[in-house]
């Protein structure tokens, strides 16, 4: 059983806000916080067929609240990577510029830019999936 | 004639030889003055009446030169009434009688010698004989003999024999050749001084004089730097900034120019010097420059050492006692805990007396410890105060608490708070209290009856800040105002009684004077205005708090008291991602929430509000939603007439964003991922 403390998680993932999941845990167990992650990684795949599919529509509102609804899960879970590529999504499906803060009329530009951020979060995600999957192997 | 003449010559030889007090000329004074008589015609003997020789007679009488005249036997023919107080003599005992043998008896015998060689040398010579000054025998000062042959063709006829007050001169030769010889005597000092290279530059800065110790220092010769400029001595740099042509300025100005620095011997190297440069003058002129020079290296290095070995020692000191203080805190902290075990363990009345005893010591070894450890981690510089929120009055409640004294002795501790003090300030209550605490205690160690009493006063306000003076007015012994410099030196005590009465290390006020300090205040003492005693104050700017900043302190935040609401309230949680749902639920079943209903969406959620209206006690309602958002859902709630606390939940932290929800109606707001003391705090609000 190997104690969160031990594991490297490197900055996929925020420590501190994973650490408040595992405290959710029953003492030596890890099955809450092991279904919950494993829940989200199921999650994660299906909201990104989803966005696949959004993106083929050029459906800008739907790639924006994909983005927001797995921006919501991963930032619980702490998994800051893809929380940041889903809140670009989110961002730019509003035609607005990454931070939200000014607006970015071009479609084009900003369906790209979705692209991008679509294939940046799914490489974070196969980076958590790996970590995740050794880390409760290990529990 | 000649035959006479060297009888005297002869009888003047033998006075020499004598070179005694013997008298001379024994012979003499049975000779008939007969001679005289076949002298010329001036002889004092002769009455022949003629004016001229009355007048020249006259003049030898009366001259105020002590003279006398002789005849060429050496008789004494006249003496000058001025010689009276000279020799002592009366004229008129003296006639006729032979000289050098009066002279030897009544006049001058130890002069003997020399007057008797005059005579001769001046018979001899047939010249002027003028003596060396010798003292005089009755009359004070210095006299020179001059002893004038007069010959008449090769024949002697008269000597004269002055005396010359010549006092003044020999006192002016006398202070003349003391200044002759102290200026020998400084010129050998300074020529052969080794360790400090003295020479004299002439007014344009060139060298006119070199001593041993110049030679030695700055390796040039004599022979070398005589004549060459003194800014050979500095380094390129300075030469470039003009420095030695302007110490000589600030020599002219000043009257003296002293610096250090480094200076340039002859092969290069470099020394630290200490150089002073004054102007010499004579007769208001300047004729020059006096330059000493030291060589300060070896003492530059040393004072380098000595300080950097100082710093180290006080480091390693401050380390030393603050490692030494925390490892016996520890086991102090141990002992006093057991030991308060102990006293409750039923003990009797005798080990209850000896527990007291430890307990009392340790506190006090505590004290001294903690003191201790506060001194060096301030002397390090390691020390911190805090911004949190103070409270006087609450401080000094603490403290008065603390000194339980009035009930068994004649002391009273009084306090007396400004109405005026604002409740809360910026401030470090703990160091404040530390502070007051100190003077309190030593107020009450120093006062036997009477009273202690505490004051703190608003002294000033502005915008920002308070300025806050605490006193401690006690009865005690009292401080005399000299003790100032020494009461707040470390390891000081005014505590001069033998019986050494009072306990401590003599940090405490040195503490608080650091602590003040640090604080950005003042500390001080006097008298007790009213009777024997002394005050102490300090004074403090502490900043106000931010309007903002107090807000509803959330006292007593337990996680017990959230499991007593837990069990009475009902939460309703809005959020569509199942994951969040999730772990919410199970954050809120740790709280000690049992009833949690979810919903999906705001619609889903509405529904449920509609179903049970006076079922929820609060909703945790998430933003951004499929089918109907937060927001919309919360302005439904409010239309329906419902004033349940919806508390906002989302990861769109954007600024503005909260103020923007609570325009929309909810009452309060968490971010997203939810911290889990924010979300305890936010329930509690509004839960309570």
């Amino acid at each position: 059983m190997s104690e969160e403390g031990d594991f490297e998680f490197g900055d996929n993932v925020d420590k501190a806000a994973f650490e408040q999941i595992l405290d959710m845990d029953e003492e030596e167990e890890r099955e809450f916080s092991k279904s919950i992650v494993f829940g989200f990684l199921e999650q994660a795949e299906q909201t990104f067929s989803k966005m696949d599919a959004a993106m083929k529509d050029k459906n800008l509102e739907e790639l924006s609240s994909l983005g927001h609804f797995l921006k919501g899960s991963s930032a619980t879970l702490g998994f800051t990577k893809v929380k940041d590529e889903c809140e670009k999504i989110q961002h730019y499906g509003h035609k607005k510029n990454e931070t939200g803060e000014s607006d970015e009329p071009d479609e084009e530009k900003c369906l790209r830019l979705i692209g991008e951020s679509i294939a940046e979060a799914k490489r974070a995600y196969e980076v958590v999936n790996g970590l995740m999957k050794q880390f409760y192997a290990d529990a | 004639m000649k035959s006479r003449k060297r009888v005297a010559v002869d009888q003047l030889k033998d006075a020499i030889r004598a070179d005694s007090a013997e008298p001379c000329l024994p012979g003499s004074l049975h000779k008939p003055l007969s001679s005289d008589h076949l002298s010329p015609p001036l002889s004092p003997q002769s009455t022949s009446g003629h004016q001229s020789s009355v007048g020249m007679e006259r003049i030898f009488t009366l001259s105020p030169t002590p003279t006398a005249v002789l005849d060429k036997d050496l008789r004494v023919i006249l003496v000058s009434a001025s010689s009276r107080k000279l020799c002592n003599v009366e004229p008129d005992e003296c006639r006729g009688r032979a000289f050098l043998d009066g002279l030897d008896q009544r006049l001058m015998p130890t002069n003997h010698a020399i007057t008797a060689k005059l005579v001769q040398d001046a018979i001899v010579t047939r010249k002027e004989q003028i003596s060396e000054p010798v003292p005089g025998t009755d009359l004070p000062g210095y006299w020179r003999l001059r002893v004038l042959p007069i010959f008449d063709a090769d024949e002697l006829v008269y000597i004269v024999v002055e005396a010359q007050d010549v006092t003044e001169d020999v006192q002016r030769n006398l202070s003349y050749s003391t200044q002759l010889s102290s200026a020998e005597t400084y010129r050998i000092l300074v020529s052969t001084l080794r360790d400090y290279a003295i020479f004299m530059l002439t007014p344009d800065g060139r060298i006119a004089t070199w001593n041993t110790g110049a030679m030695l220092l700055k390796q040039f010769t004599q022979e070398e730097i005589v004549g060459k400029h003194f800014s050979t001595f500095y380094s390129e740099e300075d030469r470039k900034a003009r420095k030695p042509e302007k110490e000589l300025e600030l020599a002219l100005r000043d009257g003296k120019v002293e610096d250090e620095g480094w200076r340039v011997r002859k092969d290069g190297s470099r020394f630290w010097a200490n150089v002073i440069i004054t102007p010499v003058y004579r007769d208001g002129e300047l004729t020059g420059f006096s330059k000493v020079t030291r060589d300060l290296t070896e003492r530059k290095a040393a004072e380098a050492r000595l300080i950097a070995a100082y710093e180290e020692a006080s480091r390693l000191k401050s380390d030393f006692l603050a490692n030494m203080s925390h490892e016996i805190r520890t086991p102090m902290h141990g002992m006093l805990s057991a030991l308060s075990l102990l006293t409750d363990t039923g003990l009797s009345k005798e080990q209850k007396e000896l527990t007291d005893i430890i307990d009392e010591s340790g506190a006090i070894l505590l004290q001294v410890i903690n003191d201790i450890l506060d001194y060096s981690k301030l002397s390090s510089g390691s020390f911190s105060i805090s911004k949190d929120v103070l409270n006087i009055s609450e401080v000094v409640a603490a403290v008065r608490r603390c000194f339980k004294v009035g009930s068994n002795n004649d002391l009273k501790l009084e306090v007396e708070l400004d109405p005026r003090l604002p409740k809360f300030a910026q401030g470090d209550a703990l160091r404040y209290r530390q502070i007051l605490q100190n003077l309190v205690s030593n107020a009450i160690k120093f006062t036997d009856q009477g009273y202690v009493q505490v004051k703190v006063t608003l002294t000033g306000e502005n915008e920002d800040s308070y300025d806050i003076r605490t006193e401690v007015i006690d009865t005690g012994i009292g401080v005399s105002l000299e003790s100032e410099h020494i009461l707040f030196t470390p390891f000081t005590q005014l505590d001069k009684f033998s019986t050494k009465r009072y306990k401590g290390t003599g940090l405490g006020l040195s503490i608080c004077k650091s602590l003040v300090e640090l604080m950005g205040g003042t500390i001080g003492f006097g008298p007790n205005p009213e009777q024997h005693g002394s005050i102490f104050y300090f004074t403090l700017k502490l900043n106000k708090l931010d309007a903002r900043a107090p807000a509803p302190p959330i006292p007593n935040t337990s996680d017990t008291d959230l499991k007593e609401l837990g069990q009475k309230k009902t939460i309703l949680l809005v959020e569509d991602n199942a994951i969040n749902q999730t772990i919410m639920v199970r954050l809120l079943r740790a709280f000690g929430f049992e009833k949690v209903d979810v919903a999906g969406d705001g619609q889903e959620g509405l529904r449920l509000v509609k179903q049970k209206p006076l079922t929820y006690n609060l909703i945790l309602m998430d933003i951004s939603m499929p089918v109907m958002d937060g927001v919309t859902a919360t302005k439904e709630i409010r239309r329906l007439g419902h004033s349940i606390p919806i508390i906002a939940m989302t990861a769109n932290a954007l600024k503005g964003d909260e103020e923007a929800y609570l325009a929309e109606g909810m009452n309060d707001y968490v971010a997203k991922p939810v911290d889990r003391k924010l979300l305890t705090q936010a329930l509690l609000r509004w839960l309570r």
